[in-house]
């Protein structure tokens, strides 16, 4: 289950997986990678842009 | 009737809660704001480009907003709530920040964080664009986008929690004062960007054989000019931002001492005419008017809570005068490209209004020494080297692997049809390689 709860009584954190520390450290995680990733493709597709403009 | 009546601790309750929501409502609305900020940006640097990289300069704007967003959330804050004494962390003061916690996220109880988060968020993203804008039409998009991320994330934070916060050193130490953030977001962005264009080196065409500076006018003049009036737009959310809402008490800086909005309406329309006018008179041109008024109002940010207005339109006036010379200066004596004034409307704006505040102060603080010239001069030097040195180093890493600048054959070509599969103006002048496909669509690289 994504929900943390069960109720809204006293609810605080109602984030997904917010009562599984693990799997939100590995969202997290997985957004660092993704984030990081996307550079690394800009910076490939910079150089594939670049084949037909080298001196 | 009696039965409906609310108790004390009800009534007590429903107030505090008032207040609470009246707060995110207002943060809210300045975020929001500030988003205005980006659009004018947008709009300046593509305006600023000639054609053939109009929609390059604007992707690498537009990916500096978005790259800036999560990485803010991954290390920017917690930057912010634990480095407020130097560089050694305070761990429980972080805790607040750290990404995977209770805080950091949808949290019924906490009406506070998220909200505070994204209005930092715009202030990141600011500098971000502040640094975009002088680099332009040469720099590669992924060492654009790293530089962008130190900056933004990095860089200007950790100035803010420094001079920005509570408990900063700067004014637990100095007694440093800067309403506005004229330190932290306007001198960090504006000597980042002269640390990095320094290694990045001028657009080609930009210096005659012999030195002589040649102006490379962008393509639209207009755009820009309206892009420079919706940053001023969006720098009235940003502003609002700079401000702490108090439930059932007074407004006070984020230095914990009390101010007005009032106040902060005088000063800013009075340094923002100051520098369109002081900009006016030494240039005659509408880009360097809104630049002016701009560095006008960065010329008066740090004590826009203080000034008597007419000294804010004097501050501003001096701003938007002394903003193109530092620019004219910095491109004729040392040969540097500065696409669009950054440094001198942020970076030199932003100096004179801490120091000036130094020179016009001896206001009581609440969590430190009396704000004086030595306190505002010497925090002044430390948000300088804080933007400079990693931006010069960074880009000098970049420069040194040859992955800072676009190869010359691509500038010259243009990056629109290098690198961005899409034409700004299709049916005006072409901007892409033939069409020798039969299928009527542009070729692009």
């Amino acid at each position: 289950m994504a929900s943390p709860i069960t109720t809204w009584e006293g609810a605080e954190a109602v984030f997904t997986f917010a009562d599984k520390p693990a799997v939100v450290f590995g969202i997290f995680v997985l957004s660092v990678i993704v984030t990081v990733g996307v550079i690394i493709s800009t910076y490939k597709h910079e150089n594939h842009s670049y084949i037909d403009y080298q001196e | 009737m009696t039965e409906m009546a609310l108790t004390p601790e009800q009534l007590q309750a429903m107030i505090e809660m008032s207040g609470t929501i009246n707060m995110e409502v207002f943060y809210w609305w300045c975020t929001g704001l500030m988003v205005i900020i980006h659009a004018g940006f947008l709009a300046y640097e593509m305006g600023a480009s000639r054609l053939k990289n109009a929609l390059a300069s604007g992707v690498k704007n537009i990916l500096a907003f978005a790259f800036i967003i999560p990485t803010f959330f991954f290390f920017g804050w917690w930057i912010y709530l634990a480095m407020y004494g130097g560089f050694i962390p305070d761990f429980e003061a972080g805790a607040g920040g750290v990404p995977w916690l209770s805080a950091m996220g949808p949290n019924i109880m906490d009406n506070g964080t998220g909200i505070f988060w994204g209005a930092f968020v715009l202030f990141a993203a600011t500098t971000a664009s502040i640094f975009s804008g002088a680099v332009i039409e040469r720099i590669r998009m992924s060492s654009f986008i790293i530089l962008a991320i130190v900056l933004g994330s990095g860089v200007w934070i950790l100035g803010a929690s420094w001079g920005w916060h509570g408990d900063g050193w700067l004014t637990t130490k100095w007694g440093f004062h800067d309403f506005g953030a004229a330190g932290c977001v306007h001198m960090v962005a504006g000597f980042f960007a002269l640390g990095v264009i320094i290694n990045l080196g001028p657009r080609i065409g930009r210096f005659a054989a012999d030195g002589t500076p040649i102006v490379i006018k962008g393509h639209s003049a207009p755009m820009s000019i309206i892009g420079l009036m919706l940053i001023i737009v969006g720098f009235f959310g940003f502003l609002g931002g700079c401000i702490i809402y108090n439930t059932g008490a007074q407004w006070t800086t984020i230095f914990g001492t009390p101010t007005t909005l009032s106040a902060v309406s005088f000063n800013t329309l009075m340094a923002f005419s100051g520098g369109i006018i002081g900009a006016y008179f030494i240039t005659r041109q509408p880009f360097w008017m809104m630049s002016g008024a701009l560095a006008g109002i960065f010329s008066a940010a740090p004590g826009l809570d203080l000034y008597y207005p007419p000294l804010a339109f004097l501050l501003g006036i001096i701003g938007g005068v002394v903003t193109p010379l530092a620019d004219k200066f910095i491109t004729s004596k040392f040969k540097l490209d500065d696409a669009v004034g950054a440094f001198s409307v942020h970076g030199v704006g932003g100096l004179i209004g801490v120091v000036s505040l130094g020179i016009f102060s001896g206001y009581p603080n609440v969590n430190g020494p009396d704000v004086s010239f030595f306190g505002q001069l010497a925090s002044a030097g430390v948000m300088a080297a804080l933007g400079f040195i990693p931006g010069y180093v960074l880009s000098l890493i970049m420069a040194k692997f040859g992955v800072l600048r676009v190869p010359p054959k691509a500038e010259i070509a243009g990056l629109d049809l290098v690198e961005v599969p899409l034409e700004a103006y299709p049916e005006a002048v072409p901007a892409s390689k033939p069409d020798n496909s039969g299928t009527g669509a542009a070729v692009t690289a």
